[in-house]
């Protein structure tokens, strides 16, 4: 039903409908916003870069392909259209620029919860654990606990087969359980 | 089981009723192992560590407020709105802008007559959310087709006709209470979030979080916990009804823009949907009413609305004039 909803939604938005526009905003923006400041590390950049893309997104409304769950296409276009502006920003510094390498998501300590009753997740540092994992390992994390998107559409956005969502997914969780010895990671 | 001893931490872990106590999963887990570690003072720490392994690590996601989404979708629409140069929006534009100038120029006239003491209210039409800050610092949001007021030197006694969703400030250093007045019964309040609704000759009330009571017209008073939810008839002088709601979004849903179903029968979906919009329902065969349906519709757009109903439940549904009339596919 949601997806019905992202539907409709979509459609009409197609059809110019500002109303169901606002709705899209509302429900995308907090998210595109928390992944746009992982991406850049900067607020400013991300919120004129949001602006910019949805009105991008409104004035080429009649041009866009249908959809039936719209998460996986805000998402990559907007990583792109984002990844564009930094890279027109960071022209003169820096040649090699690939997408690929650059989307490197940092967790703060503050972002993580854990059993407040005793000391031992306050030794370990979790969110330095976190940190060190690979980059592409961290983006599906990031994706699928903090957006809380599908593996489906992890596949999408991050460009790689569904399998290989699982297996990245798999890996990192292993390899973090092994570190902090838990049963359960991410509710 | 009681017979059992834990005396290192796999001892708890490989007990499963032990899992269950730390996710608190079930009832009789939960009683077994509350009453274990009060009687076991010295395992508490032992406890603890197998509680963390098992509850893991969670992300608190940390995402902007509500707020700043509004202001940023203020900025987009201006921007939206000034790249349209077709006279027909221009129109438009003037239309509201003289609307909201001449309620603007009524609330003056208003506020010159009675001053101090005026009376404030704030009413919404079909298919209208608005979102309100009282002058303590509360948040009301009001439904659509519903009204609130209250005197300006006293804005924490509310009057309500209609439905709104109430996030009460708690004045700690004064403990002043918060009312809400209706037709049936009054709510009692310090600081909390609830939801009421007079719609249909009769107030509902659902308690989100903190503690509240309710003064019914009959004298009886009533202590709400969190997730009660109550529905009062001074009418029928009669409790409809008393029951607790597991998924708050099922009552409070509509603040966010959209209507949340549940295995809720088509008939009484469309009852919400006739509130929300001022439709009349009718229906053209009886099957159809008794039609399941789950998921969500948005509560300020008719036509998106009708599409989402018609896809997920096989009807078709016509709009005319003021009705919405259901048939069978």
């Amino acid at each position: 039903m949601d997806k019905l909803t992202d539907k409709y939604i979509w459609k009409s938005l197609k059809e110019g409908d500002l109303n169901a526009f606002s709705v899209l905003f509302e429900s995308y923006y907090p998210k595109l916003h928390s992944y746009g400041l992982k991406i850049s590390k900067n607020k400013a950049v991300t919120e004129d870069s949001l602006q910019d893309f949805f009105l991008y997104v409104y004035e080429h409304r009649e041009n866009l392909s249908d959809l039936d769950t719209i998460a996986p296409y805000l998402f990559t276009s907007y990583k792109r259209f984002l990844l564009k502006v930094m890279k027109k920003n960071e022209k003169l510094k820096q040649t090699d620029f690939s997408i690929e390498n650059f989307v490197d998501i940092q967790f703060t300590a503050e972002e993580l919860m854990t059993n407040q009753e005793t000391q031992r997740f306050k030794d370990k540092n979790i969110s330095k654990l976190l940190n060190k994992l690979p980059k592409r390992q961290k983006e599906a994390i990031y994706l699928k606990y903090y957006s809380g998107l599908k593996a489906t559409e992890i596949s999408e956005i991050m460009n790689i087969n569904y399998q290989s969502v699982v297996n990245t997914l798999h890996k990192a969780i292993k390899s973090l359980k092994e570190e902090i010895s838990i049963i359960k990671l991410f509710n | 089981m009681i017979k059992k001893k834990y005396n290192n931490i796999n001892d708890f872990l490989e007990d499963a009723s032990f899992k269950n106590w730390a996710l608190q999963e079930n009832g009789t887990d939960i009683n077994f192992w509350e009453f274990w570690v009060a009687k076991n003072p010295e395992k508490k720490e032992l406890v603890n560590k197998a509680k963390d392994l098992v509850l893991g690590i969670s992300f608190d996601k940390q995402f902007i407020s509500k707020d700043k989404v509004a202001f940023e979708w203020s900025k987009l629409e201006a921007k939206i709105q000034t790249k349209k140069t077709k006279p027909k929006r221009k129109l438009r534009f003037l239309k509201q802008f003289s609307v909201a100038a001449s309620i603007l120029l009524l609330v003056s006239i208003g506020f010159y007559f009675t001053n101090n003491n005026s009376k404030i209210t704030h009413k919404t039409n079909y298919g209208e959310i608005l979102n309100i800050k009282l002058q303590d610092g509360s948040d009301v949001t009001l439904n659509s087709n519903s009204s609130l007021s209250y005197y300006k030197n006293e804005s924490r006694k509310i009057w309500l006709s209609g439905e709104a969703f109430f996030e009460v400030d708690k004045k700690t250093v004064t403990n002043a209470k918060f009312w809400v007045v209706t037709d049936d019964l009054s709510v009692e309040v310090y600081g909390t979030s609830f939801n009421v609704n007079t719609k249909k000759k009769k107030t509902d009330v659902f308690l989100e979080e903190g503690n509240i009571w309710l003064k019914l017209k009959n004298g009886t008073d009533k202590k709400m916990i969190p997730g009660n939810y109550i529905s009062y008839s001074s009418d029928k002088n009669e409790i409809l009804e008393d029951i607790n709601v597991f998924n708050a979004n099922l009552k409070t849903s509509w603040k966010n823009g959209s209507l949340l179903f549940e295995n809720l029968s088509l008939e009484k979906a469309m009852e919400k949907i006739e509130e929300s919009y001022g439709y009349s329902i009718i229906f053209e065969d009886e099957i159809s009413k008794n039609t399941l349906i789950t998921g969500a519709v948005p509560i300020t757009n008719i036509n998106i609305c009708i599409k989402a109903i018609e896809k997920s439940v096989d009807v078709i549904i016509n709009k005319k004039d003021n009705n919405l009339i259901i048939s069978k596919k």
